[in-house]
């Protein structure tokens, strides 16, 4: 520890003075095949402290942090851990060092039990597992941070945000001493972030650093100590200070512009009928899943879903994709019944459906932006790409996706992009021209310009008079977008009410499962 | 306490591309390195035996036509076990598969071969075998695509009892297949309108030009058809397949039995060419286990099994006639096969992984 400070010194920050950083990248450089991810950024996090990431989608925020935990190695600059140089060669090494990181998409072992996935990867077990022992500590310790979870429940099982929480216990149970959550509240619903926050605050009093990166800025304004920008792989602004700042000062740094997230409703008269579904119920395993749905959703309106998570949403798109069959009740796209009749019938029938999941079921990690593209299309017997990269092209360009090009494997894309990808198909019709348009959660994970442009595309087609179903756990968004909202809740409307005349409070009251005084 | 030395995987971001072709190769050599040592334990020397392989397998005209004569067949398997490998679905019987097509192959040969001229009937038995090993794995992809139920267990299990089939068809007295009234059982030969004749006298056959077609034409599906690009999907991610309306099943069970059909093509490749009979001697080759290989140290490239095919059976014959020419071990050829796929699956690691020693730090805590 003999150059400590001499290395400190050398950190962005040095307003405080003799606290070495916990964690310090000093003029980092990644080069991914035709871009430069990250550009001598200089990065670091005092012990006890919350220092956030922010940049548009593709900035190279998940880079940053995949190098400061040893899943990338850096191009060029060091890393140093209380100001001693460290070569992080592997995640494990970076454990080793207490670094942690709990990844935008989820590297949980689905078929694993939680106890087993948290405790996967350890060093010091025995060659005969004794579950029942191993689940109790794994819950002792998720329990001392108040994070309660069912070590014995299979992950698989599980909702994203209990398995982020498992992500978060599994880092805490390898003792980690600096966390990096990369978009961790993308996934939750307020509730959840609000318990995450508390997690943060008692692990930061507890003197532990926290690496947060997202793009919902009013919660970056709340959590952070301090806020370094990226854009394009360099560092282009820091803030510091907890509240002083604003969201409309972040949005302004990031992408260099005011942003304005406005309401929008449908601005004539709706048309007829086109999404129809009467009595609709649904039972997997002997549980039921969503009972006695009726509603219609017409031409140029858009519909909302509102709920927490896990209420029956997933599988309500599902089954008005025709992914999932209906145990009672029908559904009907433009008067044609497609109960029973596969995604592709309900595609002709001018379906879109942007489903939750995007790597995986959205869109296949393996396959080029092209080839993505062509998922949901027509595809001839013989491919035929040729006619389709024009369109690739100008999709990206239209887009904002950052990427080689049409070759791109989605996999290789940020997970900011990689949703912009499956935004992208959906939005610029498949089969036939699209009538119907399914979107779940569609401008999660993206930045806020991005979120405006997406917006103001649903808003184009709702006036060129699709209908649209909006299925989003971020009730902001379902408020100030649609025309008329219903709220699920354990698989039932609860509640439905004209967009305008919505209120935060009788929605989140419903959403909670509490019986609001009004029902419509 | 001194830092202990430890190897390091570190997963690769991405592969770099002259590994893809020095993995392969390095597998090679170090089989030959493997086969050396045993060589030189059992009192040979490994330069003559190898040389001799060489000539034997590569470089004499003999040698050539020879070794693309035998690659025929392992192509044929080779494509086979790839085509079910690239989605995944372990098609561990083309053994079985291949012995069928001989059957079939064989069996309409005897059946309707005199009564019809070649350039029908050599069409029929190929087809004919096609089908016999297409139906030996029917059961296999029916139990895989509508229960899950494990291939790699079904398909090897049935090479046992194909292995059996052929048994009988030659042993049992007063078989269809069987010369009457000869000293030792032995298959009868089909008539000269279902036997094809090696080009030049050689025991390179026209077949081998179909089997390289059939390759290439596998290459382009898989790279530019709906059928490639649904099997693409499939093998990457199930759930993306069922978003977009794929039928997994159908996919599934198709992919399989088109895997059994060229094996079976690989026995009636036999049929018409080199053997011209039903052959109980074929359960020791081995051909349809040789294409597990090929199509792993191609990486399930059909283009690159035509050379891996190719390399395979200068090994192969090779090794066999050394067995004639000296009294070198009998099956170093099958020997290296067995280190080849060992190296090349072993090789893996290295396309995979970023491997490296280092001294670990010790965790102070
Ligand atoms: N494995 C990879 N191979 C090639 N390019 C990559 C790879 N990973 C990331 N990139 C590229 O590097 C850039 C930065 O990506 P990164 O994932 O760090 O962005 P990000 O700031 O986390 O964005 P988002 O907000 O969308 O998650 C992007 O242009 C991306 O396409
Ligand atoms: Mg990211």
């Amino acid at each position: 520890m003999t150059n400590a400070s001499h290395e400190v010194a050398k950190g962005p920050h040095h307003a405080s003075g003799a606290a070495p950083s916990a964690l310090s990248a000093h003029s980092i450089v990644k080069r991914f095949p035709g871009v430069l991810a990250n550009d001598s950024v200089d990065f670091d996090v005092l012990p006890g402290e919350v220092h956030t990431l922010l940049g548009e989608n593709g900035a190279g925020k998940s880079t940053l942090a995949a190098m400061l935990c040893g899943l990338y190695q850096p191009d060029a600059g060091y890393i140093t851990r209380n100001g001693e140089r460290i070569s992080l060669s592997s995640p494990r090494a970076g454990l080793q060092h207490g670094i942690a990181m709990v990844h935008q998409h989820f590297r949980l072992v689905e078929r694993f039990t939680v106890a087993e996935n948290v405790i996967l990867g350890s060093r010091d077990l025995s060659y005969k597992l004794n579950r029942s022992e191993l689940e109790d500590k794994v819950a002792a310790v998720a329990e001392s941070y108040g994070l309660p979870i069912e070590p014995g429940a299979t992950v698989g099982d599980l909702s994203v945000g209990q398995r982020q929480r498992v992500e978060i216990v599994k880092a805490l149970y390898q003792g980690a001493e600096i966390l990096l959550l990369d978009e961790p509240t993308a996934v939750l619903v307020p509730a959840e972030v609000e318990k995450l926050f508390e997690n943060v605050h008692a692990m930061t009093k507890a003197g532990k650093s926290i690496v947060f990166i997202s793009h919902k800025l009013g919660e970056v304004v709340e959590i952070s100590d301090r806020v370094t920008v990226l854009r394009n792989g360099r560092v282009t602004g820091h803030v510091s200070g907890r509240g002083t700042t604003d969201t409309k000062e972040l949005a302004r740094l990031m992408v260099g512009r005011d942003i304005e997230l406005t309401t929008q409703r449908a601005s004539h008269a709706t048309g007829h009928e086109v999404l129809q579904i009467r009595d609709l119920s649904l039972t997997v395993g002997g549980v039921s899943v969503l009972s006695d749905i009726s509603f219609n959703v017409h031409a140029g309106e858009m519909v909302g879903i509102a709920g927490v998570a896990g209420n029956g949403q997933r599988e309500l798109a599902d089954t008005i994709a025709g992914l999932m069959s209906p145990t009672s009740g029908s559904i009907a796209i433009s008067g044609s019944l497609t109960t029973d009749r596969g995604p592709i019938h309900a595609r002709e029938l001018g379906l879109a459906y942007v489903p939750e999941d995007r790597l995986g079921m959205g869109l296949v990690p393996s396959m080029s932006i092209l080839d993505n593209l062509l998922l949901t299309r027509d595809r001839r017997v013989v491919v035929d790409r040729t006619t389709v990269r024009p369109e690739a092209t100008r999709l990206i360009e239209q887009f904002e996706i950052k990427a080689n090009g049409p070759d791109h494997m989605a996999r290789k894309l940020s997970g900011g992009n990689a949703q912009k990808v499956l935004l992208a198909r959906e939005l610029s019709g498949g089969r036939t021209a699209t009538k119907l348009l399914v979107v779940c959660s569609p401008t999660r994970g993206l930045d806020v310009g991005a979120i405006e442009t997406v917006r103001a595309l649903l808003d184009d087609a709702r006036s060129a008079g699709q209908a649209i179903l909006l299925i989003s756990e971020d009730l902001d968004e379902v408020m100030s977008l649609s025309d008329r909202i219903f709220v699920l809740y354990r698989g039932s409307v609860v509640h439905e009410t004209p967009g305008e005349s919505a209120e935060l409070a009788t929605v989140g009251a419903a959403m909670a499962g509490l019986k609001p005084e009004g029902k419509s | 306490m001194r830092s202990p030395i430890r190897i390091v995987f570190e997963q690769r971001n991405e592969t770099p591309k002259h590994l893809s072709v020095l993995v392969p190769l390095l597998s090679v050599v170090a089989a030959l390195v493997v086969g050396a040592l045993f060589l030189l334990a059992t009192g040979y020397s490994p330069l003559e035996t190898y040389s001799n392989m060489l000539s034997d397998g590569f470089t004499s005209s003999r040698g050539i036509t020879d070794t693309l004569g035998l690659s025929t067949v392992l192509i044929c398997t080779g494509i086979s076990a790839a085509f079910a490998f690239q989605m995944n679905l372990y098609n561990i019987g083309g053994e079985g598969q291949l012995y069928l097509g001989m059957i079939g192959g064989a069996w309409v040969g005897l059946a309707i071969g005199d009564r019809l001229p070649t350039f029908v009937m050599i069409p029929i038995v190929l087809l004919v075998g096609s089908l016999a090993g297409a139906l030996w794995i029917l059961l296999p992809a029916f139990v895989r695509s509508r229960l899950g139920t494990s291939e790699i267990v079904t398909t090897l299990l049935l090479t046992y009892i194909a292995a059996s089939l052929v048994k009988h068809f030659v042993y049992s007295p007063g078989s269809f297949f069987v010369t009457k009234n000869s000293a030792f059982p032995q298959g009868r030969l089909v008539p000269d309108s279902a036997s094809l004749s090696g080009i030049g006298n050689t025991s390179l056959y026209p077949s081998f030009f179909l089997v390289i077609l059939i390759a290439i034409v596998l290459f382009w599906v898989v790279k530019k058809t709906e059928y490639g690009y649904r099997i693409q999907v499939i093998s990457d991610s199930p759930r993306a397949a069922h978003y977009a309306g794929i039928n997994a099943n159908r996919t599934t069970m198709s992919v399989m039995l088109i895997s059994g059909a060229l094996s079976g093509l690989g026995g009636a490749v036999l049929i018409v060419g080199p053997f011209g009979r039903l052959d109980p001697g074929i359960i020791l080759l081995g051909y349809g286990y040789a294409g597990i290989v090929i199509a792993a140290l191609a990486r399930n490239n059909f283009s690159a099994i035509i050379v891996s095919g190719i390399l395979f059976a200068g090994l192969r014959s090779g090794g066999d006639k050394l067995q004639i020419s000296t009294d070198t071990p009998i099956h170093i050829g099958v020997m290296l096969q067995g280190a080849i796929l060992l190296f090349a699956l072993g090789g893996e690691a290295f396309r995979r992984y970023h491997i490296h020693a280092v001294r670990t730090e010790r965790a102070t805590q």
